[in-house]
């Protein structure tokens, strides 16, 4: 009894003092603006914001799919040909546009394309109607529709043509006789017809490749800022900083010391954040070629040694940008805790575009909201790693004009913020004047 | 022979507060001075002035001829600066710590040595010197500090309060540092400091601070003469009416 008195009188002492304690530990913490904007707000608007992207993404390429004009070249001229077309108007309700005997080649291909605007067409081969007559006779033959579609390299809902063909071919043999009609699909891939390689598996496989660059690219970043805001705020923190800028050495020595060290240190961390992460994804990604058969090398889908430099520059601009961003902001926090929390302000700009930049192309997008993802500097090295894929170099060389545009800027301000008083004086006033009198009090 | 520092009419505001309103005082080159005053009275302020740190609003500030805010870079050259909440980087060693220091003032090695020797005396540490810094207790902390502002044989050494939360005997220690140091090798001291008696034991002149100007200087003895006084703490109560 006597045991159970001293116990609970020792649980209610717990209690109290914990209660108390946990109750002045949230009034601190909600009570810190940077917490509450950091940790609460943020998160409420960024991930709506990557939400309402990706489902506008997914629902204009639906429609699109739908729209679009169903474009059909007839090598074949027989009943069958005709029978599969106006099945599918009736069936669908879509348009469909016949053009009638045309050898497919690069060039055809790309004619017909640019003609009727189209990304994607069917091919009704030579032989189809006789083919099926032979299904339909004695099962000897099937009949076979081809699929050509450009690859973009965009992201995974882009590709959605791939699934329309196999629908109207699936849709079409349960209306006649089941496996008639199989499907051959190719990739028009930088004006080339690659036979037998699926854009829809291939956009899949790009995609789970591509992955692994935003991934690190979110991370290079992330851990760079953190490091270059609190080797600032550490040496605020830590009293040094006063002592540091009496020293007789250029002050803009400083700061080149101090995005260097960042970067070095970042770049180590993204190696081995990578080399793990290889091995994680390389256990994914090991069946992926041995089912589809793609070599993206023989398919000219891997960067050109200039398409690596060009990605390599525009990764640096960014991360320069970004650490000298995270060295201003750092510079208005009093210690290494409100330096992070301010920065995290920033990372909505690295992760909406990282993270809706892996699966949407975003060409496939409405101009506003390309243009507020072109004005994120954080955007270009992930547009560029797609990009030179592709081969296409215009896009990433004007991306590492305008984000050193922006880093000369920013770096500008930066060095003018270290050669003046400001370092020392600056403070961010959440809560108006009676914490900046405060400030300037303990100033004096 | 110029001046060692000249301070004319010196003015900095912060938003609505006025840290120093026009403040005036000159120090003679090899001299020890300290500017005493109460908190907020812009002792700190006037230091990072001529530390190159802040700029005046209004007002001239030279040291040895040179003005703080036209040829700060090369008034860096001549001075160090000691904060009076100065840290240490954690994750060296004392030891590393000076080496980094006295890379600024030399490319030469051998001569960068000398430096870091010379410091080590000063600081009276011995093989603590090769523990990292976050190991040090503060005592150890400000001789290490006050080492390194003087190591270099700077002509103006600015020390905010040196003794600051120390204990007696660290106080008497670092204070004997620099009295022996700034006589032997020729270096202008300009400290400020909270603490009377210990201005009274190292300065050679004193101007009593107030409201951002100088309301009493000259000679510590003299001053007490002047006020009827048996210390500065009585000499400052009197100048600013509190007695």
């Amino acid at each position: 009894m006597k045991i159970w008195k001293k116990f609970s009188q020792r649980l209610l002492d717990l209690l109290k003092g914990f209660g108390n304690f946990l109750l002045k530990e949230l009034k601190e913490l909600v009570r810190d603006p940077k917490i509450l904007l950091g940790m609460i707000v943020v998160p409420l608007i960024m991930f709506p914001v990557l939400g309402g992207i990706i489902n506008f993404s997914i629902q204009s390429a639906q429609e699109q799919a739908q729209k679009a004009v169903l474009l059909v070249v007839n090598n074949d001229g027989g009943t069958w040909s005709e029978n599969i077309t106006d099945y599918w108007r009736q069936k669908f309700s879509i348009n469909v546009t016949i053009v009638n005997n045309i050898e497919i080649t690069n060039e055809t291909a790309a004619e017909l394309l640019s003609n009727y605007n189209t990304t994607r067409f069917i091919e009704i081969p030579k032989g189809f109607s006789e083919s099926m007559n032979g299904y339909i006779e004695n099962k000897t033959t099937t009949a076979t529709l081809n699929f050509y579609e450009v690859f973009t390299g965009g992201g995974v809902f882009e590709n959605i043509g791939s699934s329309l063909i196999d629908a109207l071919a699936y849709q079409f043999n349960r209306a006649v006789a089941p496996d008639a009609v199989n499907t051959a699909k190719s990739a028009i891939i930088k004006g080339e017809i690659k036979k037998g390689v699926d854009p829809a598996a291939l956009a899949s496989l790009m995609t789970s490749q591509a992955i692994a660059l935003p991934i690190t690219i979110l991370i290079l970043l992330t851990y760079s800022m953190q490091i270059a805001a609190t080797s600032v705020a550490m040496e605020k923190e830590e009293k040094t900083l006063e002592t540091l800028l009496t020293l007789p050495m250029d002050r803009l020595a400083i700061l080149m010391g101090k995005l260097s060290s960042s970067i070095i240190v970042a770049a180590v961390g993204a190696l081995a954040y990578m080399i793990g992460y290889n091995y994680v994804l390389g256990s994914f990604t090991a069946s992926i070629p041995g089912d589809t058969g793609l070599d993206l090398v023989s398919l000219g889908l891997t960067p050109s040694p200039f398409g690596y430099l060009l990605l390599g520059i525009s990764l640096f601009v960014a991360l320069l940008s970004a650490l000298a961003l995270a060295v201003i902001m750092s510079a208005f926090s009093e210690d290494v805790r409100s330096a992070q929390s301010l920065i995290g302000y920033i990372y909505p700009f690295i992760f909406i575009p990282a993270l809706a930049l892996m699966y949407i192309n975003i060409n496939t997008l409405p101009l506003a909201l390309q243009i507020v993802l072109f004005a994120i500097p954080y955007t270009h090295p992930i547009i560029a790693s797609k990009a030179v894929v592709m081969g296409d170099y215009i896009t990433p060389i004007l991306g590492i004009v305008y984000v050193s545009a922006f880093t000369l800027i920013v770096m500008f301000a930066a060095s003018r913020l270290f050669a003046t008083e400001k370092i020392l004086t600056a403070k961010l006033k959440f809560k108006g004047l009676r914490r900046g009198r405060k400030a300037l009090t303990q100033e004096a | 022979m110029s001046l060692a520092i000249e301070a004319v009419n010196l003015v900095k505001v912060f938003g609505n507060i006025r840290a120093l309103d026009g403040l005036s005082f000159s120090v003679e080159p090899k001299e020890i001075f300290g500017l005493i005053g109460p908190n907020g009275a812009g002792k700190t302020t006037a230091l990072r002035i001529f530390s190159t740190l802040l700029l005046p609003t209004s007002g001239t500030g030279k040291i040895f001829g040179l003005n703080v805010v036209n040829n700060a870079a090369e008034v860096r050259k001549i001075i160090t600066y000691l904060p009076e909440e100065a840290g240490a980087y954690r994750n060296l060693s004392g030891w590393e710590y000076l080496e980094f220091m006295a890379k600024f003032n030399t490319s030469d090695k051998n001569l960068s040595q000398e430096i870091v020797n010379n410091a080590a005396k000063i600081t009276g540490l011995g093989e603590r010197l090769k523990d990292k810094t976050k190991a040090y207790s503060k005592g150890m902390k400000r001789r290490l500090l006050v080492a390194r502002a003087l190591m270099t044989k700077p002509k103006l050494s600015i020390l905010d309060e040196p003794t600051s939360g120390l204990d007696v005997l660290h106080a008497y220690h670092v204070r004997e540092i620099i009295k022996r140091y700034v006589k032997e090798h020729d270096v202008t001291v300009l400290l400020s400091s909270h603490n009377m008696l210990e201005v009274e034991h190292l300065c050679d002149w004193v101007a009593l601070l107030n409201k951002g100007k100088v309301v009493a200087e000259g000679k510590p003895q003299e001053l007490k003469e002047k006020y009827r006084s048996e210390n500065l703490e009585e000499v400052f109560a009197k100048v600013v009416g509190f007695a």
